[in-house]
């Protein structure tokens, strides 16, 4: 067979083809290499360094909270919390099982928080448990050989050191919600702690500080290699609050049976000496993360600890009401301070009969004794006159129907009732037999004991209402710089020194004239001033249904007071609950009060705190405490 | 007779030596920079000693007369594919394939060998298969030249190494002439193929070819790989980080970054220009084994050149496009610049072989 061989040429041509394709390859691959360095250069330049940085944050230790005095209330303390480096774990079922068995929570709640650290990179570590004891921290110590993937976390957790004690003042921690986070342009990151109630809340960026950064090269595997810049926490202001601590415990004291609300203040500053709601709660089971168990019990219980009943709680002010209408009549000049008003014991208005609280009537009373005896026929008498548009503008002068201005959230701001609230708000026409009723401090007229201590501050200060704070100063612990509050402007509303000077007789009278209705609260030498307020809860004769509580038909019992008299260093307003007559039930607390405030020896009462049994006397006596006068 | 008497001329191509030198040291260089300290430490003078060995095997090849390589090529093969033979049944596995050979403290792949050997087979079949028009009989011989050690690194299984045998296919059929409707048939063909292959391959290899198509779906998985070499390729920019000074490669993001990754490492420690420059040396040498096979002696030397210079051209677009994710990581790595024994010294063997076609351009029998 004939073989035709093959033209070397041909060989050759497919050579010189092929050194086309490979010269062509070439360029393609150096042009796809031009693309991804020089054109997208900066943005993997941008990834890589993505890729071996990384921003730890220095949490900045949050500033204490102490009394005017310098007492620590609330401090940090470590806090230790288990943490699940994924990484390191090669069986997770055994690692959930030495974690229940250690620490003895429920496999759900270790598996759901597995599941939720899923969602971020393996090399960040999970947060199994908080608030490790230290027997436990010590017990994953021990273990750490057979359980490399569990490390312990330290962090700085809030101390209550009072525990209960002024909780409504304090408030509380609380890691920031998803709409905290939004609200904050995401300055606060998930699992941050952020100040929920009090003056955690309102002083959160004082108190807060601003946190660092550090910047760590880190290789593929998380590890740190180096430090590349680190920004210094700025460490939180310790902040100095205006409260008396002293004062404030002994309110407490006084409500820990009871339900109610106490404020003092210097009338002058504004500055909050104690403000008590009870009952309270505990902030510290905030920081320890509260259970489900104790949540529910909080928020079921009737009471409402976590309701601030200061300045989130209104009620009718009673009587105490009249001393603010005395002083707006006679202001207006509506009426003559000497002219009298005959007390039966009722009055007839709108063909209603409207009672005195004393059945026998309390005969002839001009404007100081109306005061002092608490006189309600003569202030219906009076209420009529001014009508219910007059006792309006009187009592949003002294600041009743807007929140006082302190620095604490969520402050109600009361009702004044108008005719014009009446058909706006109500959408009922106001009826004139409600006037009556408004002007003994009842009815629709609604304020809380901060807003009566307001107004009783403007009163005897002559019409400068302040505004009541809790903040004392700030300091900064590397400093020691302090910053004190300046006074803010006050409201102004011009008083008669002549015609003030009545009403505070009136109420001077109350405590030291016999037949005054707190004249068993007097304190022996100091010249105090009040006045009592009863709040009718239920009709006069209603009688207590079946399963309901014969204590919740009570009266509330309200007493608002100052001393001395020609120059107010406090304003004392007390509230109870349910406690009954102003007399019996809040003029003794803030008799206490006053007497703990300026340092006077009073003959304490059975179930006053301090109080020593007569038999008990002489075995108390020992104690060098044992006589000490509140 | 003549050559006898006079002094034949023997040629030593400086370009093809000289880049392969180049590129050898430039290895050496990154593979120190990317494995200082740490569990790799050591492996640049090892690597040198490979290239050593290399160097060995290259002179002999050249010394040695290839027209009597080509003569035993039969013999050779068949001596090449017994290891491969060997690993199927009794392979150690190591990262999930059997393409290993231990000995004493090395690590040899036996598919490297079988690569040189077939590429002689096939030069020796050219040598006399000179027909005009490629007969089916020539066709059918080659398709089983490069099938047999194509499938046994095939059930290895590595797929990547086994591709690397075809480049030797296309290389014959191309430069033996195959008519144009062939090649209508064998693109058929190979789709035909690609179909089956999909139900064939292992579940490890889909991963690999999917991540290609979407590298962004898996970050910490397979398309890890994929990603964090084009970061490091990217962030190099032009004139890159420095030698020593990439942060990708150095704080070991880069995985296998001394084997098959080493250029992704050289382009982010000395950027395009370190690209460019890697990318000229390979260029170089492939357009001027091209020359040489043009103005070769016999038919078997042009072949031999070609065959080899596939292999070389296969493995180099195919690593480079990997770095920037243009294809699929295959585990092929860069010739003579990646670590790896068998890889370097196979490579050098090659250009070993590339030379010794030149050297011997003039000589007589």
């Amino acid at each position: 067979m004939l073989r035709v061989r093959e033209n070397r040429r041909e060989l050759t041509s497919r050579i010189d083809v092929a050194r086309i394709v490979v010269g062509a390859v070439f360029a393609v691959l150096a042009s796809a290499y031009w693309y991804v360095q020089i054109v997208r250069g900066d943005h993997y330049f941008g990834l890589s360094e993505n890729n071996r940085i990384r921003s730890v944050k220095l949490t900045a230790p949050r500033g204490y909270v102490l009394d005017r005095d310098g007492s620590v209330l609330v401090e940090n303390e470590p806090a230790y919390s288990l943490l699940l480096y994924r990484r390191e774990a090669k069986d997770l079922a055994r690692s959930t099982d030495f974690v229940i068995r250690l620490l003895g929570i429920p496999a759900e709640q270790v598996r759901a928080r597995i599941e939720r650290g899923r969602r971020y990179a393996e090399f960040v570590p999970i947060p199994i448990a908080e608030n490790l004891t230290l027997e436990e921290v010590a017990a994953v110590q021990a273990r750490a050989p057979e359980h490399p993937e569990f490390a312990i976390g330290v962090s700085q957790r809030r101390l209550y050191k009072r525990g209960g004690s002024a909780a409504h003042v304090l408030g509380y921690l609380a890691e920031a919600t998803p709409v905290q986070i939004r609200e904050s342009k995401n300055a606060y990151r998930l699992g941050d702690w952020i100040g929920q109630k009090g003056i955690e809340r309102t002083y959160e960026k004082l108190l807060g500080g601003t946190n660092g950064e550090r910047r760590v090269v880190v290789d593929s595997n998380a590890r740190e290699i180096r430090e590349e810049s680190r920004l210094e926490s700025r460490p939180g202001q310790n902040l100095f609050l205006t409260v008396h601590r002293e004062l404030q415990e002994l309110a407490e004291e006084c409500f820990a049976e009871q339900v109610g609300s106490a404020v003092a203040l210097d009338p002058k500053t504004g500055e909050i000496l104690a403000l008590v709601s009870s009952p309270s709660y505990d902030p510290n089971w905030f920081t320890r993360r509260v259970t489900a168990g104790e949540w529910s019990g909080l928020m079921s219980d009737p009471n409402h600890p976590l309701q601030n009943r200061a300045i989130q709680n209104t009620y009718s002010p009673g009587s105490v009401f009249k001393v603010f209408l005395a002083y707006g009549a006679l202001a207006s000049g509506e009426v003559d301070p000497n002219a009298t008003v005959y007390c039966p014991g009722q009055a007839v208005y709108y063909g209603r009969a409207f009672r005195c609280h004393r059945r026998g009537g309390h005969g002839s009373v001009n404007l100081r004794d109306a005061i002092k005896v608490s006189c309600d026929v003569y202030f219906y008498a009076l209420g009529r006159r001014l009508g219910v548009d007059g006792i309006a503008r009187i009592a949003r002068a002294f600041g009743f129907g807007e929140p006082t201005g302190l620095d604490l959230a969520h402050e109600k701001p009361g009702l004044v009732p108008s005719e014009e609230w009446a058909r706006t708000k109500r959408r009922a026409r106001w009826y004139p037999s409600e006037t009556i009723s408004v002007a003994i401090g009842q009815g629709p007229v609604l304020v809380t004991p901060l807003q009566v201590a307001r107004a009783l501050a403007g009163l005897i200060e002559g019409g400068r209402l302040p505004t009541p704070h809790l903040f004392f100063a700030s300091q900064d612990p590397r400093t020691g710089t302090r910053l004190r509050y300046e006074a803010q402007p006050k409201k102004s509303l011009e008083l008669d020194p002549k015609r003030l000077a009545i009403v505070k007789s009136g109420m001077w009278a109350v405590l030291n004239e016999p037949g005054g209705t707190a004249f068993g609260s007097r304190v022996p030498g100091l010249a105090a001033a009040g006045k009592t307020g009863t709040v009718q809860v239920a009709g006069r004769n209603a009688v207590p249904r079946a399963g309901v509580d014969r204590r919740r038909l009570e009266d509330h019992a309200w007493f608002a007071a100052f001393a001395p008299m020609d120059d107010p260093k406090i304003v004392v307003v007390v509230f109870v609950e349910h406690g009954g007559h102003g007399s019996s039930a809040a003029a003794p607390i803030a008799r206490l009060l006053l007497a703990k405030y300026f340092g006077l020896p009073i003959k304490l009462r059975a179930g006053e705190p301090g109080f020593v049994q007569a038999a008990d006397r002489s075995a108390a006596a020992a104690r060098p405490a044992g006589e000490v006068s509140p | 007779m003549i050559g006898r008497v006079l002094p034949v001329p023997r040629r030593l191509d400086l370009v093809v030596l000289g880049c392969a030198l180049t590129l050898s040291v430039l290895g050496i260089l990154f593979v120190s920079s990317t494995t200082q300290g740490g569990r790799f430490d050591g492996l640049a003078t090892r690597q040198a000693v490979w290239v050593l060995v290399g160097l060995g095997a290259m002179l002999a090849a050249v010394l040695f007369d290839y027209r009597v390589l080509l003569k035993f090529s039969f013999v050779i093969y068949c001596v090449t594919l017994v290891p491969l033979v060997y690993l199927l049944f009794f392979g150690e596995t190591i990262a999930n394939v059997k393409s290993w050979i231990r000995i004493g403290g090395f690590q040899f792949q036996p598919a490297e060998l079988a690569k040189v050997a077939t590429a002689l087979l096939l030069a020796y079949l050219f040598e006399n298969e000179d027909d005009a028009k490629m007969k089916a009989a020539t066709v059918a011989k080659v398709g089983t030249i490069v099938a047999i050690p194509f499938l046994l690194v095939f059930l290895q299984p590595d797929a990547g190494l086994a591709a690397t045998f075809l480049p030797l296919l296309g290389v014959a059929l191309f430069f033996g002439g195959l008519p144009a409707r062939a090649w209508v048939a064998i693109v058929i063909g190979v789709a035909l193929l690609a179909g089956i292959a999909w139900f064939v391959l292992a579940d490890y290899q889909k991963e690999r070819i999917g991540t290609f198509l979407n590298p962004e779906t898996d970050v910490l998985g397979s398309g890890y790989q994929v990603r964090q070499s084009k970061i490091a390729v990217g962030s190099g920019g032009f004139s890159g980080k420095g030698f020593r000074s990439g942060t990708q490669s150095q704080l070991r993001f880069l995985p296998v970054q001394h084997t098959d990754f080493i250029l992704a490492v050289i382009a982010e420690e000395w950027g395009f220009l370190g690209v460019c420059l890697v990318l000229a040396l390979f260029a170089s040498l492939l357009l001027r084994a091209l020359a040489l096979a043009r103005v070769a002696r016999d038919r078997g030397g042009v072949f031999l050149i070609l065959g080899v210079s596939s292999m070389l051209f296969f493995s180099v677009v195919v690593n480079a496009a990997m770095m920037i994710g243009l294809l699929p990581t295959t585990g092929i790595p860069l010739p003579l610049v990646s670590y790896g024994g068998s890889s370097v010294a196979t490579a050098f063997l090659g250009i070993g072989l590339i030379l010794a076609v030149e050297y011997r351009r003039f000589a007589n029998a």
